[in-house]
């Protein structure tokens, strides 16, 4: 698939606050794609320069080839639906719908049938008069994406539309926007810090902090094999700590080691701090001293689809860790804790702050 | 969380006793004559010729400041919002200093500059140029007008800018309109609230003023205000003057009315 | 390019807001008496001003007048917030609507109707009767600062403070009357601006005998005390711009650190 849209070096800053320092991002006709990261990551205003709303400081925007850095916004065949809806207040559904097709003076017939069309397709038909202060916020929200896709742009630009939902209304309005997906057949590019959200409608997801990009992946890379702490706290639950490879696919967290799959052949050298991640949801639990190591169960707590547990180990350093099961233990017994090596995620430890000077140098 | 009723007491005492009974005292005096009689000779008098000669006066004057106010106004409060002059607070604040200057010492102000010894001519004698016959006619008086009430006009509407959600006129630019479109389409549209208080602040004061055109129109230029205020002090013809006033007051009541009715959202923008 | 000109915009309404002011103040300082030629530069208005009972008279009683009426209206206006609160919504319409009678009448016609009135019960006009006029038409603009704050938030902290066990009094003192504080400074300041630049019902309700800078300009400035009146613009000027800083002082401190 060609790519569409390449955000290349782009730097920005507001005053003495640098927001992004030096983000290149490539993205394919027809993807789903999803700048996922905490608030203040930078992922709203990449979102904005694409949009053309803010200008970065260095850097270009290609769009299909050609430079649309210094493009305004009423220029480029990208549509927004922003945060907050922004639909006019002071013109109906149908007005709103229409705004972008009248502008381009489409003469009035054709203006009502796609219109109409938009609607159905984001199943309020027939609400073409309603005011829009008569429309829920899930109707609302809907409005806005009827609003931005009878423009038929290539890319669709999303600014965390589904905040102000419910969790119910959320999760239908996922599957929505990946049905349009498939119906509409454009690029999707979607800003959120709801990491559920990213894994459930992405073909990839960009995770961001501080201004920089830390991973592209699709979503199964992402969760499963995050490449820093940071990832792998932020995308689901985790027990991550502090661990020293021994020798090839062994190593030792808090004194007791680890099989894993991880060591020469992808730069795990023996002797290297590294940062560990198990998922929760891959430790077994084994009668005590069945396992790799034996800890006592501290808390429990009734999640539905499972229970979950801390528990402490008695090995070195004080850590918690963090289980999922199906089967409940008694808080205050002692189990033993097992994950295959496979279920191991070895990331290198972040660079420090010389460690990076020394790069960019380079 | 309720409290007692009774602490709007002596509100209602004021209402009754400053509004109420004022109002029917008005209308007392609208509908009687010196000999004690019901009359409807007060109100019918607004349609003789001089007072409807000095009405359409007034109308036309008020109208016309009006509109300059608006014109004025608007394109200010515009590049208000866009500009970074110095920020909000400071332009709202050199605004708002000339209001708290008497508005008589404002119109005196402006005899000064125009009278025939005034500035403007002593300039333009220095420079060689004939003096002007600027004062005491009604250019003057909508001049005053202007220059008392813009103020008045600017802040609502420079209120009603400022409300509107920048998000909207970005989805705007987004949805490919152009500057012009997005003044006509989503600013203008959503400006009138601010439009209707500025007119309301501006268009009644105008209609009803005496003192502007007496400052500035010295008996020359007759409004309405004038011939209702004379009856007061000079005719002691309470009775005329009342009926007078009743008839501006529906007058009044009738274009309120009106204007409300393009303000939808009911949001006065003033305060 | 556009911002030079929509500058340019703002510089000349700026300007043709200032210059009639600037001008007085101009003339104030000028010996003679005319308004085209500026002999010397001289106090001696500003003397004649001091000096000048009638002058100080007026001054004294504009702002008395002010400071009563503002006062005594946001104290009844606030009164009057709160317990139209606990009325029934048809009720509150109807008080709402004659609030805002005197905003919406003509000057003119709420001072002729005060002043018919209180002839009709043979009440003599002067400075009570000024005073009471005044305060009629500040209630309206105090009502409309304060009752917005006084809503479901505002209600919300009310009961937080009951369910910890404040009495009614307590709560209302500290929690609602803070909340309120902001609408009630500023009908107060509103008050007090509409009060010391009205004119026209000051005018009618004002008697003979008495006189307010409005009413004493309008009765003087066809005879010769107007240089001493060129002072007084400056002085009222400078009285504006120095409580205008003061007040505004936070804001410009902002905005200079934002910019």
């Amino acid at each position: 698939m060609a790519e569409l849209i390449r955000l290349e070096n782009i730097r920005k800053s507001y005053g003495e606050n640098e927001v992004l320092k030096n983000i290149t991002i490539s993205i394919q006709e027809k993807e789903f794609v999803t700048l996922l990261g905490p608030s203040g990551c930078g992922k709203t205003t990449t979102l904005r320069i694409l949009g053309g709303f803010e200008n970065p400081d260095s850097g270009r925007v290609l769009f299909d080839g050609k430079d649309i850095t210094n493009v305004p916004s009423n220029q480029r065949n990208l549509n927004t639906v922003f945060q907050n809806y922004a639909l006019f207040p002071h013109m109906t559904v149908g007005d709103n719908v229409a705004f972008g097709l009248r502008v381009k003076g489409m003469n009035e017939s054709d203006v009502k049938e796609k219109v109409h069309y938009g609607l159905k397709l984001v199943n309020l038909e027939g609400y073409e008069n309603r005011k829009i202060s008569q429309m829920s916020g899930g109707q609302q929200q809907r409005v806005a994406m009827a609003r931005a896709i009878v423009n038929e742009p290539k890319v669709l630009l999303l600014d965390e539309p589904l905040g102000a939902l419910d969790l119910k209304l959320r999760q239908e309005m996922q599957y929505e926007l990946v049905r349009l997906k498939h119906e509409l057949g454009i690029t999707f590019i979607y800003v959120t810090h709801d990491q559920e959200e990213a894994l459930t409608m992405s073909d990839k997801v960009i995770v961001m902090n501080s201004g920089r990009i830390q991973q592209e992946g699709t979503p199964e890379e992402i969760y499963n094999e995050p490449e820093n702490a940071f990832v792998a706290d932020f995308i689901g639950d985790s027990n991550i700590l502090s661990g020293k490879m021994v020798r090839d696919r062994l190593v030792r967290i808090n004194g007791v080691d680890f099989p894993c799959i991880d060591g020469n052949e992808n730069g795990f050298a023996p002797g290297l701090d590294v940062d560990v991640l198990i998922r929760p949801e891959d430790l077994e639990i084994h009668p005590a001293g069945k396992g790799i190591l034996d800890a006592k169960i501290t808390s429990k707590l009734f999640i539905g689809m499972h229970y979950e547990m801390l528990a402490q180990a008695d090995t070195e350093g004080d850590f918690e860790w963090l289980l999922q099961n199906y089967d409940s233990y008694e808080v205050g017994s002692t189990v033993g804790l097992y994950v295959r090596p496979e279920n191991i995620q070895i990331m290198h430890k972040p660079k420090t702050q010389e460690e990076e000077a020394i790069e960019i140098d380079i | 969380m309720t409290f007692s009723k009774k602490w709007s007491a002596p509100f209602i005492v004021f209402v009754i006793a400053g509004t109420v009974i004022p109002i029917l005292s008005i209308a007392y005096y609208g509908f009687t004559s010196r000999d004690g009689g019901i009359t409807l000779d007060n109100i019918t008098a607004m349609f003789s010729a001089n007072h409807m000669q000095a009405l359409g006066l007034s109308l036309l004057l008020a109208l016309v400041s009006t509109l300059v106010c608006l014109i004025a106004a608007f394109p200010m409060a515009m590049v208000l919002r866009d500009s970074k002059f110095g920020k909000q607070g400071f332009t709202i604040f050199v605004l708002i200093l000339p209001m708290w200057m008497n508005f008589l010492l404002r119109t005196m102000a402006w005899q000064v500059l125009l009278e025939r010894a005034g500035v403007i001519n002593g300039i333009l004698q220095a420079l060689g140029l004939p003096r002007q016959e600027m004062m005491n006619t009604p250019g003057a008086v909508v001049l005053g007008m202007v220059y008392d009430f813009l103020p008045f006009m600017i802040l609502p509407i420079y209120n009603a800018v400022m409300k509107i959600d920048s998000h909207l006129i970005e989805a705007a630019y987004d949805l490919g309109a152009g500057k012009a479109y997005v003044y006509r389409k989503v600013i203008l549209p959503l400006c009138v609230p601010g439009i209707v208080s500025g007119i309301t602040m501006v268009f009644i004061p105008a209609l009803t003023t005496f003192v502007i055109s007496n400052m500035l129109g010295g008996g020359k230029v007759n409004l309405i205000g004038n011939i209702i205020e004379q009856e007061f002090t000079v005719n002691s013809n309470w009775y005329l003057g009342s009926g007078l006033s009743l008839v501006m007051m529906v007058f009044i009541i009738i274009s309120m009315v009106l204007l409300e009715k393009f303000d939808k959202t009911g949001e006065g923008t003033f305060i | 390019m556009k911002k030079f000109f929509g500058n340019l915009y703002i510089v000349i309404i700026m300007l043709f807001l200032y210059l009639p002011i600037l001008t007085l103040i101009v003339l104030s300082f000028n010996e003679a008496k005319s308004m085209s030629v500026f002999t010397r530069f001289s106090l001696k208005w500003y003397g004649e001003m001091f000096h000048s009972k009638l002058i100080l008279g007026a001054l004294v009683n504009t702002f008395s007048i002010a400071l009563l009426a503002a006062l005594i209206a946001t104290i009844i206006g606030t009164m009057a917030v709160i317990g139209i609160d606990g009325m029934k919504q048809s009720t509150q319409t109807v008080l709402m609507g004659c609030n805002n009678i005197p905003m919406l009448n003509a000057d003119i016609v709420t001072g002729i109707a005060l002043m018919l009135s209180f002839l009709m019960f043979g009440i003599s006009l002067g400075y009570c009767t000024i005073l009471f006029s005044h305060i009629t038409f500040c209630i309206p603009y105090v009502i409309l600062s304060v009752r917005p704050r006084m809503n479901k938030a505002t209600d919300t902290l009310f009961e937080a403070a009951l369910d910890l066990g404040a009495s009614r009094g307590y709560a209302f003192r500290k929690v609602v009357l803070p909340e309120l504080l902001p609408g009630i400074a500023s009908g107060f300041l509103l008050s007090f601006t509409m009060s010391i630049d009205d004119f026209i019902i000051t005018h009618f309700t004002r008697g003979a005998g008495i006189n307010t800078i409005s009413t004493l300009i309008y009765s003087e400035v066809k005879i010769g005390i107007r240089p001493s009146l060129y002072a007084l613009s400056t002085v009222i000027f400078l009285i504006a711009l120095v409580v205008l800083l003061v007040m505004n002082r936070n804001n410009i401190k902002n905005e200079r650190t934002a910019a």
